[in-house]
């Protein structure tokens, strides 16, 4: 079988993410199978597991809520080994999860005997910003647990395959989630040395909500992590101009009135006069430097700081203008009108919704980065949001899986290639 | 692994088992024992005395007991309690070795949520056999069969720990790509990795 009908057959990908985990070989076709990237380690001891259960010191995919055992254990057993997109180098509890999650997903596609399975090639991705000990554990994993499942393994970061999985070659990959953000410059190869990585998501839209809904008079219910983000993608609203926003639902409360019950409770939220203020928990995610947001930080709020993870430094509160000019500015010149021409946004953090009544006065993401970048001015941009946000990464692995060629050793300088493993 | 039947005397009620290394005697309170004045007490007594043959000892009791019992007199004893009815086994309080008794503090547990979180696996569990049983009869009625042809169904086994190979195939073969696949420019990109052009370091 040549090698271009094998791959057809038997190329795997792998996509982990922050709260799940894609995988599945190429034959699925659109959708990969997904369970939650995270493991619980049963207690042992329980005589009723100990009756009744084989060894497993990991359990991982579709069985962990049948090993569930008390809730005061929860936190110290279920694992969750990507919430920031990193593992810590030394976190052996999360580095056995991720190890159980790909020896699952392989074993669940495992083909049948004899006939011609020589092993998978395997594409994994992670995070833009995880640093090379993260690839070399991975590929660790797969190299040491194959079992002759896996012909050769790579790994690509994510904006990467976001940007095969949209089949544009040359663009700007803008990945937002729960904890941070990545502005990711891609042109035949990921431009790693412009990245530039955002200490803000989606979770400090939950923080402006959870104040906005204290001030409404809601302090009870401000504390529970699951409704504010309700409240969050149901009433926030991104402001084409924040101050002409906040003028105009001060005129015209009722146009923009801020009302939500959640589904199945008697709990309704009701903002009232103060309803402008749902153009503050969209503003603070694409640019926290308005004056407005000072008061909060001032009473407490926590300010977006920049940080250093691993090998990358956080900017805290570099506006998403600030931070695509500064990352296309770090590529050639003659790349830079390229770059700028083609921008995708992926992740949670950029599902922003305009009511029709508000058209406007509120944007969705893409009109807002390009208004960012209109007022720093970049003029000629075009900036869309990713067609399949769920998939493009898995399919874009599958895609690299395919086509990238057998002998495309992997190297550690360039971070690509095929490493063969041993069988 | 899981139990192994263990030797015990003949004036002992309840079964006995190994785990591992440590003997376990379960005591079972039936429910026409419950309306007994003494059949509790009895039963308690018994389990003390049984601490020293035995690393760990449970009372099976019917889940009505729970009602009307408070678990901490178990937990300070060390004597595990299990609860059951016509569909499931419950560990309401974990026994404890003696060992383990001198050498820790008694842990408060939320039994109710132990019990409820036992309770829903269970119940899943049992919704798969349910779902399991339904596919089989599923499969029966399509083959078409003579009645007096009619074999006795096989019994299933009540989980699958694994899941099933799923290899669909022929979704790429004879041209039909997926989707992603058609007019990507990548493709013809990524088959030129290593082929002489100059490429980045990662830095």
């Amino acid at each position: 079988m040549s090698v271009e009908n094998y791959r057809s057959n038997y190329t795997f990908a792998m996509d982990f993410g922050t709260s799940d985990f894609k995988f599945g070989p190429i034959t699925l076709g659109e959708q990969p199978r997904i369970v939650n990237n995270r493991g619980y380690f049963p207690d042992k001891k329980s005589v009723l597991y100990r009756a009744f259960e084989a060894a497993s010191d990991v359990v991982v995919g579709d069985d962990v809520p049948l090993y569930l055992q008390s809730a005061e254990d929860l936190a110290s057993r279920l694992i969750y080994p990507m919430r920031n997109g990193m593992i810590e180098r030394n976190d052996d509890q999360a580095w056995r999860v991720v190890q159980s999650l790909t020896s699952y997903g392989l074993e669940a596609f495992k083909p049948p005997p004899n006939n011609g399975f020589q092993g998978y090639y395997v594409v994994a991705s992670l995070s833009s910003i995880s640093p090379r000990y993260m690839y070399e554990r991975l590929m660790a994993a797969f190299v040491e647990n194959s079992h002759g499942m896996v012909k050769a393994v790579t790994v690509i970061p994510q904006p990467f395959a976001v940007a095969i999985g949209h089949g544009v070659t040359t663009c700007v990959v803008i990945e937002s989630g729960h904890g941070n953000s990545q502005v990711c410059p891609i042109s035949k190869y990921p431009i790693r040395t412009a990245q530039v990585a955002l200490n803000r998501g989606g979770g400090d839209a939950n923080a402006i909500t959870s104040e906005i809904l204290k001030d409404a008079g809601y302090a009870d219910l401000a504390n529970e992590e699951a409704f504010v983000r309700k409240v969050k993608e149901n009433l926030g609203l991104v402001p084409e101009n924040l101050n002409d926003a906040i003028q105009e639902a001060k005129r015209s409360p009722r146009l923009v009135r801020g009302r939500y019950k959640v589904p199945g409770t008697r709990v309704e939220i009701d903002l009232d006069k103060d309803s402008w203020s749902r153009f503050l928990i969209g503003e603070y995610v694409f640019n926290p430097n308005h004056e407005i947001f000072e008061s909060y930080f001032n009473r407490g709020m926590p300010k977006p700081r920049d940080v250093k993870m691993g090998d990358t430094v956080f900017k805290g509160m570099l506006d998403f203008g600030e931070a695509i000019v500064a990352s296309v500015e770090r590529c050639p010149v003659e790349l830079q009108p390229l770059l700028y021409k083609e921008i995708l946004l992926s992740g949670g953090n950029f599902s922003w919704t305009v009511p029709p009544k508000l058209q406007g006065i509120a944007v969705d993401a893409p009109c807002k980065v390009k208004m960012l970048l209109r007022d720093r001015g970049i003029k000629n941009v075009s900036v869309k949001m990713t067609s399949t946000p769920q998939f493009s990464v898995w399919h874009g692995c599958i895609i690299y899986g395919f086509a990238v060629p057998e002998n495309y050793e992997w190297d550690w300088q360039r971070l690509e290639g095929w490493m063969k493993v041993p069988n | 692994m899981g139990a192994q039947p263990a030797v015990q005397n003949d004036r002992e009620q309840g079964v006995s088992f190994l785990l591992g290394a440590d003997k376990v005697h379960v005591l079972i309170l039936k429910p026409d024992e419950m309306a007994q004045r003494n059949a509790i007490l009895d039963a308690l007594l018994n389990l003390s005395t049984l601490k020293f043959a035995y690393q760990l000892v449970y009372l099976a009791a019917p889940r009505l007991f729970g009602t009307s019992v408070d678990a901490s007199i178990f937990r300070t004893r060390g004597i595990g309690l299990l609860f059951y009815d016509e569909r499931r086994i419950d560990e309401a309080v974990p026994a404890q070795t003696q060992t383990e008794q001198t050498s820790r503090p008694p842990q408060q547990a939320d039994t109710t949520l132990v019990t409820e979180l036992a309770t829903l696996r269970t119940m899943y569990l049992e919704m798969e056999r349910t779902i399991i049983q339904l596919r089989n009869d599923l499969t029966t009625l399509r083959i078409p069969q003579p009645i007096q042809d009619l074999e006795p169904r096989i019994a299933m086994p009540t989980r699958e720990i694994q899941s099933q190979s799923n290899f669909p195939t022929g979704v790429v073969h004879g041209g039909a790509l997926p989707s992603y696949f058609l007019n990507n420019p990548w493709l013809d990109v990524l088959s030129k990795r290593g082929s002489g052009e100059r490429e980045p370091i990662a830095g």
